[in-house]
């Protein structure tokens, strides 16, 4: 019985009471239930409404060009290799624009990170693009002024400085263009006493300070896991936020492939306190305390040099509880030697030297872990940011120039801080918006927002990448660079800036003897080239065994046994992009809740704290300020560990409580997205921490609902506590165990209906679209969730909305549980139309708005459709969206995103996903136009383009030869509630588990 | 008052609005026989009819993009940097000059001064230095609703000939919508056009849903 007996869960509510939910589902929360003077109210309105509305068609103006761009031709979109500004990641991006303005964002397939792929965060940052409250022009002292009047004023001042010989700083995030460091060390050439100061908001200094120690160089590795057979991660979230996630996503998810012809699958552990998105990819997962995470480490290095015989001084071990776990990854790591890899994302310096050491005695180093072509997506020194902080508490900074970061909501102790700043006499702050830092500067010099403008990145050594222009510069800004190239007495337009430095320094790196102007318009066609190493950096440096430090014992836990984790989530990383409505509005991976961040609590000490999720917990930690936040009861979690996400609370962002329908049950929320949790991080000697903090956490006595889509949409009958087999999965054993052995095709459970609906008189010929979906490699980064929105123009609903189910998303990624919280197992699967073939959706419609064509697709014709939404109520995959209202972008601007070829739906309609069938029309007339047959793999869905995994396949079923039907006859494939005879057209590849964790081998009682 | 009056008035004033009703709605897509005035009176029947250009010299979009496109400017000056009036117009002036004796003026016609407006251009053709130059906003005629999709490269493909959506253009002084562009017409043609073929050939019109609806 290899498939049925394990139980999946949604969330722990959900486990122990199911009815508690579809009760809470059905009528909705009291709260919210109307009363009958409301509903008068509502049908008043809109009966006035329908009588004010007219339905006259208006004279519509044509308007062509006066000059035609060569090369454009209307209604088709022109593409542009870029780079990415979203993070420091800089994964190369593809552009669609149309008409002049950029409207998709999809991963730039020649670029070695990104393959085609992009993560959710960089596809969104589009939207930022179009943010109206983004400067539109340089102000002093938050009026507007022009370029040259702030030009020369700062010049003056920083005359000033020069002369009396001040501290001139310029303060930014880590820069891995290598234009603009240039532009930065000539600026400052010019000041006696100038240095350039980088901090990354999360940071990662901890690993740089440790290799410092380790191998006598300041390096940050770049981490191949394609080429990684086991991996192991203490509290390396390398999936979700950590240095270079796309990168990291797309290596893991190559060696996470496993079929009958290649059963073979790399092995991940995952040794953390909360549950990350990469924990929940993990093949065996430890749970253990922050305090912990070290003592582990050092456990395993022990045991690791004991097989290499190296020495390794870590007399006075104390024993670890974890030890036969610790003995198995052990072994499984020394037997994999060069192909395994330890990542941590610990601030511990110590920590990391442990690590370094285990690496090095498997003979890593060079493998998986490469520091000749080392990575400079985080270089920022946490020891220069205290240095700098304690020169503006003594007063000694004559000028500050901020650019790329907000040290006011980064850093803790802001209020100092933001009173040290006010003393500088000149502040300079280069940030988008008036944030919280830009609104204490003298000056605010807006930046473009990267879409607009010309610039360059070096993400790892050798890997050069161009970023240019798909739009004009919408607003009255100016490129970073050209700022500082004009301060520095040299102005130049940053496209010339970009070609002297490339002139100078990056193309002599460069192979093949091109011609500059060759090698400079192939690399701009291309987006990106590889050059020789960046010289000075990544040279071979020797390993100090000595400085490997271990750690002797377990770090303890405040007398209430609480350890604050801070972490950055998948969507809000460091909070830069917390404008932004689609990050706001996509669920965290894990959790599902939109719009906030909380108080994660394990379900062992929510109970013993007796809060539930929602309830507002007081988090206080011994010197610093309380806080409040609503909890979250998160399973897989460490009891002793109360994890928040930063990143939130950004200034501003109450302008999302606008979001969603002004009707009379609107409960908007008016304050700023969640709450921020950097006044937590506190500094050790080299590194800032993240986790450790003891803290005390009290019930506040009220609630406040989380918008959590976890338990929406649920498959599971309701009320009931039936399972049904939504999430299979096989051991790598059972691939490849002779055919009989494995699980027959009539082994359906009861209440299989078999059987042909419809009569054979429509005979389907042409084309039979499918799609596979593979649930062995989806990691849930939910980059397709993005993708779908930015495709569909799927509408933002808001927290209110969220909250009452009626979140739009054509594409939700379901995340199940399973087992205990010692070992939890996790599922992602991406749940969207299944277009069935005998569609339950299409038999309700009265007026036949959705039918079935005869490629097999689900179509819904939204003109067509009068809102009655029988066929959301019979749609067993919950995958329909009812437009409640209509949804209006917060902020017009960002109508410019819209994509053309698909409708803006209005109020009181149903929507769901089309298989991106705009894509399908697309390129089959144009394959017709050429003459050519359609090729497989030609048309790609939105999700399908974008997913760093490449789980999503779509394809023609009718083809023999197309990879969906291959993947369809293999014997992972399985249709979600098959029992049901819904014959869906997309099969999903079951799970490869490495073997049945023991606990569920024997099939739990609380089954079925 | 009598009765009968009342009654009179009443079924006038019901028909009166009634009327005004029907007159007032037009659904989207049903705007057969509009024909707005253009800001520049342009004749299909000149340049299409009488000229035999090419429709695609223009709208040359239309077999590779949904969109047939409006031709941009610096098309329309291909031929007009060189022809500033009317065939009749110059002869005159020539004969004109001839009888006069002097040399012949350059004759420009009153619509083309509105493209050269457009353009920014002075009576010599040459930019006017001070002036930028402005789109003419055209009238849009064959307007779809917003929720369909029709693609103009699929017809032409399938060698449907322009004048079967929009009439007989070539004759048209002023451009108007020929066809009622309703969605029973469009099915009606692809149902034929599956029985029959187009232009002797086998075509595979679609009647999907999402063949025009996404």
């Amino acid at each position: 019985m290899p498939d049925t007996p394990k139980r999946y869960w949604l969330s722990v509510v959900e486990r122990d009471t199911p009815e508690e939910v579809s009760r809470s589902l059905e009528n909705g929360d009291p709260e919210f239930a109307p009363t009958r003077r409301s509903f008068l109210k509502a049908a008043g309105f809109t009966f006035g409404a329908l009588a004010a509305s007219s339905c006259r068609a208006p004279d519509v103006d044509a308007i062509p060009y006066v000059q035609q761009p060569d090369g454009l031709v209307p209604g088709r979109p022109l593409f542009y290799a870029t780079t990415c500004g979203a993070c420091e990641a800089r994964c190369g991006l593809l552009v669609t624009t149309r008409d002049g303005r950029p409207i998709k964002i999809e991963g730039n397939p020649d670029h070695p990170f990104s393959g085609g792929s992009a993560c959710a965060v960089g596809q969104a940052s589009i939207l930022g693009l179009y943010d109206s409250l983004r400067l539109q022009y340089p102000t002093k002292a938050g009026q507007r002024v022009a370029w040259a009047d702030a030009d020369k004023e700062i010049l003056a001042t920083l005359d000033r400085m020069k002369q009396e010989g001040r501290a001139v700083r310029v303060l930014t995030s880590t820069v891995t263009s290598p234009t603009t460091a240039a532009v930065i060390a000539d600026f400052l050439s010019g000041f006696a006493n100038g240095r350039h100061v980088s901090y990354d908001p999360i940071s990662s200094a901890a690993i740089l300070e440790a290799h410092a120690q380790t191998h006598g160089a300041r390096l940050l590795p770049q981490y191949h896991f394609d080429q990684a057979d086991v991996i192991v991660s203490f509290d390396a979230d390398f999936l979700g936020a950590w240095i270079s996630p796309l990168q990291h996503a797309r290596g893991y998810a190559s060696r996470r492939r496993a079929s009958e012809t290649s059963p073979t699958k790399s092995y991940h552990v995952q040794i953390e306190s909360r549950l990350s998105l990469t924990g929940s990819n993990a093949d065996r997962r430890l749970r253990v305390a922050p305090g912990e995470v070290g003592h582990v480490a050092t456990h395993l290095a022990a045991k690791i040099a004991q097989r290499a015989g190296a020495s390794f001084a870590a007399a006075g071990l104390t024993p670890s509880s974890f030890d036969a776990a610790i003995e198995a990854i052990a072994e499984r790591l020394w037997n994999a030697r060069t192909r395994g890899l330890v990542v941590s994302g610990s601030q511990d310096v110590q920590i990391q030297t442990v690590c370094n050491f285990i690496n090095q005695t498997i003979g890593a180093y060079g493998v998986t872990v490469d520091l000749s072509r080392p990575s400079f997506q985080r270089s920022g020194s946490d020891t220069q940011l205290a240095e700098l902080r304690a020169e503006l508490a003594r007063g000694e900074v004559g000028a500050l120039i901020i650019a790329g970061v907000n040290p006011v909501f980064d850093l803790p102790d802001a209020a100092t801080l933001s009173n040290d700043i006010k003393r500088v006499p000149l502040v300079v702050s280069t940030a988008e918006r008036a944030d919280e830092t830009a609104s204490l500067a003298h000056f605010v010099c807006p930046d473009h927002h990267y879409l607009e403008a010309w610039s360059d990145a070096e993400p790892v050594s050798g890997l050069v990448s161009l970023a240019q222009p798909t739009i004009r510069p919408m607003h009255e800004t100016r490129a970073f660079i050209e700022t500082l190239a004009a301060w520095a007495g040299k102005p130049q337009p940053a496209l010339e800036l970009i070609r002297a430095h490339w002139t100078m320094a990056v193309h002599p790196r460069a192979e093949g003897g091109l011609p500059f102007t060759v090698f400079w318009d192939r690399t701009l066609e291309r987006g990106v080239a590889e050059v020789g190493p960046r010289p000075g950096a990544g040279a071979a440096p020797s390993f100090n065994a000595a400085a490997a430090t271990p750690v002797l014992q377990p770090g303890g836990t405040s007398a209430d046994g609480l350890t604050l984790v801070l972490y950055s989530k998948i969507g809000m990383l460091d909070g830069r992009h917390g404008h932004n409505a689609w990050l706001h509005e996509m669920p965290d991976p894990v959790t599902k809740v939109t719009w906030d961040n909380y108080a994660s609590l394990s379900p062992e000490t929510a109970r013993r704290l007796g809060v539930e999720d929602g309830d507002v917990v007081r988090v206080t930690a011994d010197g610093s300020s309380a806080l409040e936040l609503a909890a979250f009861v998160q399973p897989g979690q460490h009891d002793s560990v109360v994890s928040i996400a930063l990143g939130y609370g950004r200034a501003g962002t109450d302008r999302f409580g606008r979001v969603g329908p002004p009707w009379f049950e609107a409960r908007p929320r008016l304050e700023p997205v969640g709450v921020n949790a950097a006044v937590w991080i506190t500094s050790t000697e080299n590194a800032r921490q993240y986790a450790g903090r003891a803290v005390t956490v009290t019930s506040a006595g009220r609630r406040r609902p989380l918008a959590s889509t976890q338990v929406h949409h649920s498959l599971e009958p309701p009320g009931s506590t039936e399972r049904r087999p939504i999430i299979q999965e096989v051991t790598l054993a059972e691939l490849t165990a002779p055919p009989a052995a494995a699980p027959a095709e009539a082994e359906h459970p009861a209440g299989h209906v078999e059987g042909d609906l419809w009569p054979d008189d429509h005979p389907l010929e042409g084309h039979r679209w499918g799609m596979s979906i593979d649930l062995n490699s989806c990691t849930g980064c939910s980059a397709c969730i993005v993708a779908c929105q930015a495709e569909n123009n799927v509408p933002v609903v808001g927290q209110d909305e969220v909250r009452r189910n009626r979140e739009m998303h054509w594409l939700r990624i379901d995340r199940y549980y399973s087992g205990t919280d010692d070992e939890l197992e996790v599922a992602h699967q991406p749940m969207l139309c299944q277009h069935c073939e005998h569609a339950p959706c299409e038999t309700v419609c009265p007026v036949l708005a959705t039918t079935h064509s005869e490629e097999g697709l689900n179509e819904q014709a939204y003109n067509r459709c009068v809102g009655t939404r029988y066929c959301a109520n019979n749609c067993p995959y919950k995958v329909r969206r009812f437009n409640w209202f209509d949804y209006p972008h917060e902020d017009r601007l960002q109508n410019l995103v819209f994509n053309p070829n698909v409708v803006v739906r209005s109020r009181g309609v149903m929507e769901k996903c089309s298989f991106c069938v705009q894509r399908i029309q697309e390129n089959k007339i144009e394959a017709k136009r050429l003459g050519q047959p359609l090729a497989d793999g030609a048309i790609k869905t939105a999700c399908e383009q974008t997913c760093p995994a490449q789980a999503i396949v779509f394809g023609d079923l009718h083809d023999p030869n197309s990879r969906v039907t291959a993947l369809a006859a293999s014997r992972r494939a399985y249709r979600v509630l098959e029992e049901l005879n819904t014959q869906p057209s997309v099969r999903y590849l079951k799970l490869v588990r490495h073997e049945r964790p023991a606990a569920a081998a024997g099939g739990e009682g609380r089954n079925g | 008052m009598s009765k009968p009056i009342t009654a009179i008035v009443l079924a006038a004033a019901l028909a009166v609005s009634l009327v005004t009703l029907v007159a007032a709605i037009r659904l989207p897509g049903s705007n057969q026989g509009y024909e707005p005035v253009q800001p520049i009176a342009y004749s299909h029947k000149l340049h299409a009819g009488d000229l035999q250009i090419q429709c695609m010299y223009c709208h040359s979009a239309a077999d590779k993009s949904r969109h047939a496109g409006i031709p941009a400017m610096n098309v329309c000056m291909n031929c007009h940097s060189g022809v500033t009036a009317s065939m009749t117009a110059v002869r005159q002036e020539e004969e004109a000059a001839k009888k006069e004796n002097r040399a012949a003026q350059t004759i420009e016609s009153a619509e083309l001064r509105k493209l050269y407006d457009a353009l920014a251009l002075d009576e010599t053709l040459f930019p006017i230095s001070d002036k930028t130059a402005t789109p003419i906003a055209w009238k849009r005629i064959h307007n779809l609703p917003d929720f369909v999709y029709f693609d103009h490269r699929a017809h032409i493909t399938a060698s449907v000939t322009c004048q079967t959506c929009h009439g007989p253009i070539e004759t048209m002084e002023r451009v108007r919508q020929y066809e009622r562009l309703s969605m029973g017409w469009c099915v009606n043609c692809h149902r034929d056009a599956n029985e029959n073929g187009i232009a002797g050939k086998q075509v595979k019109a679609p009647l999907d849903c999402v063949t025009c609806h996404y």
